[in-house]
């Protein structure tokens, strides 16, 4: 057979390993999975008549993603050199430099986790960002309403009474039953009057009498700064009534907030989460393959050749991602 | 058996060579400076139109992206194959913002022809109702008797 004397076999196909054939095929597939997200956040941005852009309002830390960016550049780098070590037959290094490229992951998660938390704290999450005064208005109101769980404690009053009225008819057992009616009575009392107020407020609201105010004001508030404004205008506004219940019943309305109306602001919410969101699942995914490698401890040999090169694509596409992710969200 | 062998022995060799002249630490060192760059347009509040902004920042992100996979992914040095595997996946990147654009991206709606045509939806409603009335008038018991 001539292939047997001297010069490179032929080969069906390509002269790659199929599972690096397969991890580019799979590459190909993530990259309209992620241009299909991109383009349609780019769409969907031309297309809307505005964009929040402000720092403040969408909570979008420039330095935060410029350090990401940094953060997988870094990885990539530490990457290339794990397949460099295993090519030299230099594990040891090679295993380092897997080790440190978890651990930028890690940081990376981090960061987007200090991120998500601002967002979440904030409320800045699709189809929760009031995009009008009145959008505003009524947020707060439910808010408040949950906040006072007056529909909770009638809930439970009325199934109880529900059962005891089963009970009696057939004839059983009431004393326990009672106590606890009588008992879920007062919790209901308890809470009525704080509820009543928000629905004075809520009737405001409808009858359009009160303004939102500023919610960005509350620091300013607690310094004397903000009755002096809203006392100008002559009118009652959301902010102070919201901190006027605060002061009278932290215990229920401490973590309530006026949000800040953020035109457009859905919208970005759902670009952003989805392509942010994606892309750190990607990332989790990479830091399983690194822990399985790390996990092959002196065990990494040679023939994980392809597997760590393949990681290492893998991984330098999920930096790809961020590379334009990063100036498409944090900076335009 | 022997066949495999030689060829991954070949393969990894051939390989090797082309390997050692990517200057890792260099191309790192460039993406770093990139990205420096395209914070520092934004951050640096230069004044400048906000469409060159984003060209420029977008020119940046596709440099750091092309260094990324010529050196890092290896696709300098890789075979013609590549082309058949990358580029059918960019005509489903460009074609979707395109054909998504000319509709929703692209403002050939104003106020005189509304995307969203509330305008038309009130004359359409008004239409409508005043053929409802009509019916509930005269054509009631016609209408009645043709649907059963």
């Amino acid at each position: 057979m001539s292939h047997q004397h001297g010069h490179p076999p032929l080969k069906m196909g390509l002269a790659i390993p199929n599972a690096k054939l397969g991890m580019w095929l799979f590459l190909g597939t993530e990259i309209m999975f992620f241009t299909a997200f991109i383009g349609s956040y780019i769409v969907l941005r031309l297309g809307s008549p505005g964009w929040p852009t402000n720092a403040e309002d969408t909570h979008i830390v420039i330095y935060a993603g410029a350090i990401n960016t940094f953060v997988l550049i870094c990885s990539s780098v530490s990457v290339v050199y794990a397949l460099e070590g295993v090519r030299n037959k230099n594990f040891d290094f090679a295993r380092k430099m897997l080790i440190l490229t978890l651990v930028l992951a890690c940081g990376f998660l981090g960061i987007k986790a200090y991120e998500y938390y601002g967002k979440f704290t904030h409320d800045i999450l699709p189809g929760r960002i009031p995009e009008s005064n009145q959008q505003a208005l009524h947020f707060t109101i439910r808010d408040l309403k949950a906040a006072t769980g007056i529909e909770e404690a009638q809930y439970k009053l009325k199934t109880l009474q529900k059962q005891l009225g089963e009970r009696q008819a057939v004839g059983g057992n009431t004393e326990s039953l009672q106590s606890q009616i009588e008992e879920q009575q007062k919790v209901v009392d308890e809470i009525t009057p704080v509820s009543n107020k928000v629905d004075q407020l809520n009737s405001l609201v409808t009858a359009g009498k009160i303004k939102l105010g500023d919610p960005g004001a509350h620091g300013a508030h607690a310094e004397g700064e903000q009755p002096e404004h809203s006392a100008a205008e002559g009118e009652q506004t959301m902010v102070d009534a919201v901190a006027k219940l605060h002061e009278e019943h932290p215990e229920y309305f401490a973590s309530v907030h006026v949000p800040k109306v953020i035109r457009y602001g859905n919208l970005f919410a759902s670009t952003y989460f989805i392509m942010t969101g994606f892309h750190a699942l990607h990332v989790i995914v990479g830091m399983i393959l690194f822990v399985m490698l790390i996990g092959l401890g002196s065990k990494l040999g040679s023939q994980h050749e392809t597997f760590v090169e393949n990681s290492g694509l893998y991984w330098h596409f999920v930096d790809l991602v961020w590379i334009f992710l990063f100036p498409l969200i944090y900076i335009v | 058996m022997f066949r495999r062998k030689c060829g991954a022995t070949y393969l990894m060799t051939d390989e090797h060579h082309d390997h050692q002249a990517a200057p890792y630490m260099a191309i790192f060192g460039l993406l770093i400076v990139c990205t420096i760059l395209s914070a520092l347009a934004d951050v640096l509040e230069l004044n400048l139109p906000s469409a060159f902004l984003i060209f420029i920042v977008l020119v940046i992100a596709t440099i750091k992206a092309m260094f990324v996979m010529m050196f890092f992914m290896h696709l300098k040095f890789e075979g013609k194959w590549k082309y058949v595997i990358l580029l059918p996946t960019a005509v489903l990147a460009l074609a979707m913002p395109f054909a998504l654009a000319s509709d929703i991206a692209v403002h050939y709606y104003d106020v005189a022809v509304p995307q969203e045509n509330t305008l038309l939806d009130k004359e359409v409603l008004a239409e409508e109702q005043a053929d409802d009335h009509q019916s509930h008038d005269g054509h009631k018991n016609g209408e009645h008797g043709g649907s059963h």
